[in-house]
């Protein structure tokens, strides 16, 4: 079954870095792979298995499929300290309601931290997040 | 409204109509007659009449706390529209009158997200909306940004836009541009191979590729393009052009962009210490050790610039801001000097230019233009530079010098706050510089938004100054400022008395379900916040008002209203 997992992943992978080379001068004809679309919400069991420290992009997009949406915040050209290189965001729902699934990579490609954030909860001030043990921390420079 | 001109005047009028809602949503008729920076070198009179108490003794409303965090917080503005942008986040927004449609143009941050008029996921790159209608913008096009590279974002986004109509260029007809108008973007972010752009946007739902400038580019920022010269001052990096920057690696590239297709190199430039034979291990700093060999600011080599403003041919001025969120410098340039500084003959020119002042200047060939520069102190950057030329002193209408009225031009700076929940930063404010003299550049006042009550530090994302406003709507000129101030919002200050700067409106958006969440670290334990980001503030010249979300939570449309709204309007109409 793992061997299936990573093989899957694989080929995943090399069709997300196939569509990225298929990009025109002009950036027109963009192909990124085929998303979720933003309303579909993924698998709370699926989620559980995304690993912080351990869990790659190939990974996470086997398990939940590709993203809603992809953010890279780094403007300037300056990474900001403490935050992330990449994040993915997906839908969940559950008895409380709906929320987002936001999950952000290390400039490994690895999951770094995993957070479930309510859509409809006023006055929250925030929501912990699940990261790496501390000594993969360490490794990842968070 | 009497001392208004009556051209200003009937433009004013209309635009406060709409402001207050009273007007139709009917979209304008004719061509934009704006004729400001970026458009025109023209500069709006500032014709105050405070009371020579200035704000000190005014009796003011006291800004109210804002809600809690996830909730909106508006004061004295009134939301008038929305989109969401596709749930993309947005870098800077510019809104252009095109024959009466009013089009805004998003710059967008790197990531992808699905495109509804298409039904695929594109790079975030251009969003178009007609915001004619602010009641009902409309989503018109997305053009894509580049794609990712290896499966990273980290060198994708298009974060800059400005817009040029072909009518106002040197030789439109002649070049086949008259009733056109061009769309300058950059094309990535962070990569090795990136470029400006210039696309043909005469029709906003069907923009055509039409050329790129400059590729190999690293580090594209925001750029300006003045549109009745041609001449745009573009920022960027390249690893290949060997110039050298700490911090933010980006400089200016000057084009000729009067006819778009066509684009003529005219030179790079940068701060003293960042040109590519600058001896950044020996070199000195020029504050206290000034030689043919010095650098410029706190830091060797200095940050790079962010993005200049040039206010055209009639100031003659553009105006640099380095360092972006730390070590910050400001540069006041002398435009002719500037772009003509490489030549050896004309106006402009400089005799002894040297023969590579065009792609690797001398310390000299730099120093030719630089009319001053200003060094701010280490833990803030130079993020916006935005002049406001003669604005009336209200204490000093009489008694001081000979009696004679006074007014000052004023440079409106701010650095960037980067750090979510505050660690690891100081705080990041802006703040006013009198340029009266501008040999001199000297502090008047700051600009500061609390933070607390809100308790920014502590609701999540950046808390800090971002932006000023760049856009130059007559009747706001010399009366307010708004500066973008991430998670506390839009903040609107009366700058009548500008010794005494006033907080008079603010808007905090609400997150939605696309806010993209704000994680931090601190103590060992990691929150994820629901904030929004406000990225830029914008005026549109029907004097509307943009506040873009960074966290992709969409654009909302604003108007003033209350105490506000009276700092706007003639004391007959209040």
């Amino acid at each position: 079954m793992r061997i299936q997992i990573l093989v899957y992943s694989a080929g995943l992978a090399m069709c997300f870095l196939g569509a990225s080379a298929a990009r025109s001068a002009d950036g027109w004809a963009t192909a990124i792979p085929p998303p979720a679309r933003s309303t579909d919400t993924i698998s709370a069991a699926k989620l559980a298995q995304v690993k912080p420290g351990t869990s790659t992009k190939a990974e996470v997009q086997s398990l939940l499929g590709a993203p809603w949406r992809i953010l890279q915040f780094n403007d300037c050209g300056m990474s900001m300290p403490g935050q992330a290189d990449e994040s993915w965001d997906y839908r969940g729902k559950n008895a409380k309601g709906t929320y987002r699934v936001h999950i952000e990579f290390d400039d490994s490609d690895v999951a770094r931290l995993v957070a479930k954030i309510p859509d409809h909860a006023v006055g929250v001030k925030g929501t912990r997040a699940k990261t790496a043990p501390p000594d993969m921390k360490v490794a990842m420079k968070m | 409204m009497s001392h208004i001109k009556p051209q200003l005047a009937k433009r004013f009028g209309f635009s406060v109509l709409l402001a207050l809602g009273i007007a139709s949503q009917a979209p304008a008729q004719g061509p934009a007659a704006v004729a400001y920076p970026p458009y025109g070198s023209a500069i709006p009179v500032i014709t105050n009449t405070e009371h020579r108490s200035g704000a000190v003794n005014e009796d003011t409303q006291k800004m109210p706390a804002p809600n809690g965090p996830n909730e909106e917080s508006i004061w004295n503005m009134k939301v008038e529209g929305f989109n969401d942008n596709q749930a993309r986040p947005i870098y800077q927004p510019l809104i252009v009158n095109q024959d009466g449609r009013e089009i805004m143009y998003n710059g967008n941050l790197a990531g992808t997200a699905m495109n509804p008029l298409t039904g695929v996921s594109e790079s975030n790159g251009t969003s178009i909306i007609d915001v004619t209608n602010v009641k009902k913008p409309k989503f018109l096009f997305h053009i894509p940004g580049p794609d990712p590279i290896n499966g990273s974002f980290a060198a994708a986004g298009a974060q800059m836009v400005r817009v040029c109509p072909g009518s106002t260029m040197p030789n439109a007809a002649a070049n086949g541009i008259a009733g056109k108008f061009f769309l300058l973007r950059a094309f990535g972010n962070a990569g090795a191979n990136e470029s400006h752009q210039i696309w043909d946007v005469t029709e906003p739902s069907a923009p055509k590729f039409l050329t790129t400038i400059i590729g190999g580019l690293s580090n594209t920022h925001k750029s300006w393009w003045e549109c009745d010269t041609g001449i745009a001052y573009l920022v960027a990096g390249s690893k290949a052009d060997g110039w050298q920057q700490s911090g933010s690696t980006q400089h200016v590239y000057i084009y000729d962009l009067s006819n778009p297709a066509k684009p003529v190199f005219i030179r790079q430039f940068g701060l003293p210490g960042q040109q590519p034979t600058a001896s950044v291990a020996t070199q000195q700093p020029c504050l206290n050790a000034p030689s043919d060999t010095c650098y410029e600011g706190t830091t060797n080599p200095p940050g790079g610039v962010h993005g200049p403003v040039s206010m055209g041919t009639v100031v003659n001025r553009v105006y640099m801001p380095y360092g972006v969120g730390a070590s910050g410098v400001i540069q006041i340039d002398d435009r002719m000097k500037l772009v003509n500084g490489c030549k050896t003959s004309g106006p402009g020119a400089n005799p002894n230019a040297s023969s590579n002042c065009k792609n690797s200047p001398t310390q000299a060939d730099l120093l030719w233009p630089q009319v001053s520069w200003v060094t701010m102190n280490p833990e803030n950057g130079g993020h916006s530079s935005m002049p406001v030329f003669n604005v009336p002193i209200p204490e000093a209408q009489s008694n001081f010098g000979d009696g004679t009225p006074e007014s000052k031009s004023l440079l409106f700076v701010s650095s960037e706050g980067t750090a979510n929940n505050c660690f690891g930063q100081a705080p990041h404010d802006s703040w006013i510089l009198d340029i009266a003299n501008e040999q001199t550049p000297w502090p008047m006042a700051t600009l500061s938004v609390p933070q607390f009550p809100g308790n920014f530090c502590g609701k999540g994302a950046r808390f800090g100054a971002h932006a000023v406003t760049e856009q130059i709507y007559p009747p706001y000129y010399g009366k307010i400022i708004s500066v973008s101030w991430f998670n506390a919002g839009v903040r609107v200050w009366d700058i009548r008395d500008p010794k005494n700067p006033k907080p008079i409106a603010y808007f905090i958006q609400a997150p939605n379900s696309n806010t993209a969440a704000s994680c931090s670290t601190i103590n060992g334990v990691t929150n994820c916040f629901n904030a929004t980001m406000n990225d830029y503030v914008e005026y549109d010249d029907r004097g509307f008002i943009y506040a873009a979300d960074r966290a992709g939570t969409g654009v909302t449309i604003l108007s003033l209203t209350g105490e506000a709204r009276n700092a706007i309007l003639p004391q007959s109409e209040q």
